[in-house]
């Protein structure tokens, strides 16, 4: 199977103009487990050199690949790269190496045009495997901290449920609970000293806190300094002592993730929902409806596409267009194929410049006997 | 041992080498009957049980003894629950824990900075580890050497953001070293942590632990191997019924059957030897906590000489950690 899925894929690559490329297998674990948390190097096969210097075998392509382009191309330059081969993932109930192959592109300004020609070439890709309609489920993180931003909700609750939508959990659950208690913390036990505090201003509230804590002894030790803490305890004060959200903004961040339907009528339906509420999401909006528009142009059935607010990806590299292709016919098997927008990893592997990024993955072993 | 079954190995017990654990190993099994001999000294790693010919004793380091029992090169090990969960993936299917032996307690807990006045529980640490990143670059630490129990329990409360620093010792120091901002480990009074300027998490107590006696599902249970068993499991079983019981003698006359009901009914005591002859005195077995108000009945039912006596030992005809351990066996 893997020599014929490559042939097709080798192909496909070479008329899409994406040059292949073999990364090392062996890769520098730091920054995989930087990139990725503890919960990849779970997964990790780890080893290390005789200096005590700690390797993995890659668990993805998109990191080997985006050091390859930072190495080779100018940072800010263009290109565009395809590759295949093993993955290494621990499981302990079955093979712990996957065949995986995959495209990413760097350096595009003209984001949507570049988002579309990613999913046409995973749709294609999918199709040479013998998937040819793919369920199309589709997220947008951009959308989302754009829309996190306007409404202006309390720093705890962003970080929550930019959490929940990368991890696909605990979403419906937060939004019931938005606006009627605070997200699951203790601060509750000190609500008498925060009420006191109600109504002082942040810098004064902060530097009753830092006194606090030095009257009491206490030093600081961790990576956490006085100040992070004090804001984060006052933030927390400020959602239990009923200073939270007012009931018009928890009713729009409930539509808003409820938000789902094709990219079109997605799009009609937040406007509707920004205007209401007198939100400015037009950039990007305007954005997210071009991009469908570049979807239209490469013959991508528009209508089959089933984007949600709510539908995120685990990476959270990912800052916009996000894809997972899926067989229609075992809707609760993992993804042949998945991809996205990550636009600030490059920045975080060094690079000086900002460079756009969009890619995909496909799982050649999960297309079995099809191909 | 018979001849067919001599030239089979015999039960291995791994039991700790060294320090208090040893100890109370050592102290425990010779309540139940079981004197650790070790021919050529102290220093010896391998030991027998006076009287106990298919039972071999190896003294290994605590830290072996959960990997010996996984591999199945120990058949019996004595260690603690936390090494167990810490260092055998899915331990349930492969060791089953016998007895809890009520010593060696410590309780495997999160504990973060006492200036984190903001964090209370494992739903703030979830989100300081979520907002980390962005405002330090780079990943909440946190310094343990119970990585497994740690990813489990992390993950188990929606805690993703956070990289393990491994720790082999001084785990406590790692937030003031700046290797780590929080930690994961044993504590059994707390003074370490206090002492390092840190608290336990409200909800952060991961694991209870105690040393354990701890079968081998993988072992090689020939029947020499299990007839050592049944011989160690049948006194453990038999200290444990004895030392919870006590032996209440008397004489009372006219006893009958409806005495020894209300005695069952009423304080759990058992006659083991039946109505006694006319004359005889009339032996119960009763809870070591009810031997006062079972003492005050049975003298207004008229008893005389009571006599309340501890046991050393009380054998029964099924052991049930024996057969518990049949029956993972299969």
């Amino acid at each position: 199977m893997p020599h014929t899925a490559y042939d097709a894929f080798d192909a496909l690559a070479e008329r899409s103009g994406y040059a292949l490329i073999d990364p090392p297998i062996l890769q520098p674990a730091e920054l995989f487990l930087d990139l990725l948390g503890e919960d990849m190097r779970r997964r990790a096969f780890l080893t290390t050199d005789a200096e005590g210097r700690e390797f993995c075998l890659r668990p993805d392509f998109t990191i080997p690949v985006s050091r390859h382009h930072l190495k080779e191309a100018k940072a800010s330059a263009v290109g565009a790269y395809a590759y295949r081969g093993p993955v290494f993932r621990f499981r302990a109930d079955g093979p712990s190496e996957f065949l995986q192959a995959g495209f990413e592109n760097y350096g595009r300004r003209d984001l949507p045009a570049a988002d579309a020609e990613m999913l046409a070439i995973a749709l294609e890709a999918a199709s040479d495997l013998g998937l040819n309609r793919p369920d199309i489920r589709m997220g947008d993180a951009g959308i989302v901290s754009a829309m996190l931003d306007a409404l202006d909700l309390p720093p705890v609750w962003r970080r929550r449920l930019v959490s929940d939508l990368r991890r696909s959990k605990n979403l419906d659950e937060d939004l019931a609970r938005l606006g009627t208690s605070a997200p699951r913390n203790g601060a509750a036990a000190y609500a008498g000293f925060l009420a006191a505090l109600e109504g002082a201003d942040p810098g004064s509230a902060r530097a009753a806190v830092a006194d606090l804590l030095s009257i009491a002894g206490i030093q600081p030790v961790g990576g956490r300094s006085v100040d992070e803490i004090a804001d984060r305890f006052l933030e927390q004060a400020a959602l239990s002592s009923g200073l939270g959200i007012d009931a018009d903004k928890v009713a729009t961040t409930r539509k808003i993730f409820a938000v789902a339907g094709d990219p079109d009528s997605a799009s009609a339906q937040l406007r509707t929902i920004a205007n209401e509420a007198k939100l400015d999401l037009n950039a990007a909006l305007d954005a997210f409806d071009q991009r469908t528009g570049f979807f239209a142009a490469r013959g991508i059935d528009v209508g089959a596409i089933r984007f949600a607010t709510g539908f995120g990806r685990r990476l959270d590299y990912y800052t916009g267009f996000v894809f997972e292709l899926h067989d229609p016919a075992q809707p609760d098997a993992p993804q042949r194929a998945g991809g996205g927008r990550y636009d600030q990893l490059m920045s975080q592997l060094g690079s000086a410049a900002a460079v756009p990024a969009v890619g995909c993955s496909i799982w050649l072993d999960r297309f079995g006997g099809e191909a | 041992m018979t001849d067919t079954t001599s030239s089979l190995a015999p039960l291995l017990l791994g039991i700790p080498s060294k320090g208090r654990l040893q100890e109370n190993c050592t102290a425990f099994f010779e309540r139940a009957g079981m004197r650790f001999v070790q021919e050529r000294g102290a220093r010896d790693y391998r030991g027998a049980v006076q009287g106990m010919d298919d039972v071999e004793i190896l003294f290994l380091s605590a830290s072996e003894i959960a990997g010996q029992l996984a591999s199945g090169a120990v058949h019996f090990g004595v260690t603690g629950e936390d090494l167990v969960r810490e260092s055998i993936p899915r331990a349930d299917e492969r060791v089953i824990m016998l007895q809890p032996l009520g010593f060696g307690h410590a309780n495997v807990v999160v504990a973060v900075p006492q200036a984190w006045i903001d964090v209370r529980s494992m739903a703030d640490i979830e989100d300081v580890a979520a907002g980390f990143r962005q405002r330090h670059g780079r990943r909440l630490k946190v310094a343990t050497k119970y990585i497994n129990l740690t990813r489990a329990f992390f993950s188990a409360h929606d805690v993703a953001d956070y990289l393990i620093v491994e720790s082999l010792g001084a785990t406590e120091g790692a937030p003031t070293s700046g290797a780590a901002d929080l930690i994961v480990d044993i504590t059994t009074t707390g003074g370490t942590l206090t002492a390092n300027a840190l608290k336990v998490i409200e909800d952060g107590v991961m694991l209870r632990s105690q040393a354990n006696l701890v079968a081998s599902l993988a072992a090689d249970w020939n029947p020499r191997a299990s007839a050592g068993a049944v011989s160690v499991l049948a006194r453990l079983a038999a200290k444990a019924k004895g030392s919870a019981q006590r032996e209440i003698r008397c004489i009372l006359r006219g006893v009958n059957q409806q005495h020894l009901s209300d005695a069952a009914e009423r304080f759990g005591a058992t006659a083991p030897f039946g109505l006694p002859a006319p004359g005889q005195p009339l032996t119960f077995h009763a809870p070591a906590a009810q031997v006062f108000d079972f003492a005050a009945w049975l003298t207004s039912q008229g008893a005389a000489s009571i006599a309340v006596a501890n046991l050393d030992f009380v054998f029964e005809p099924q052991n049930a950690l024996f057969a518990e351990l049949e029956r993972a066996l299969g």
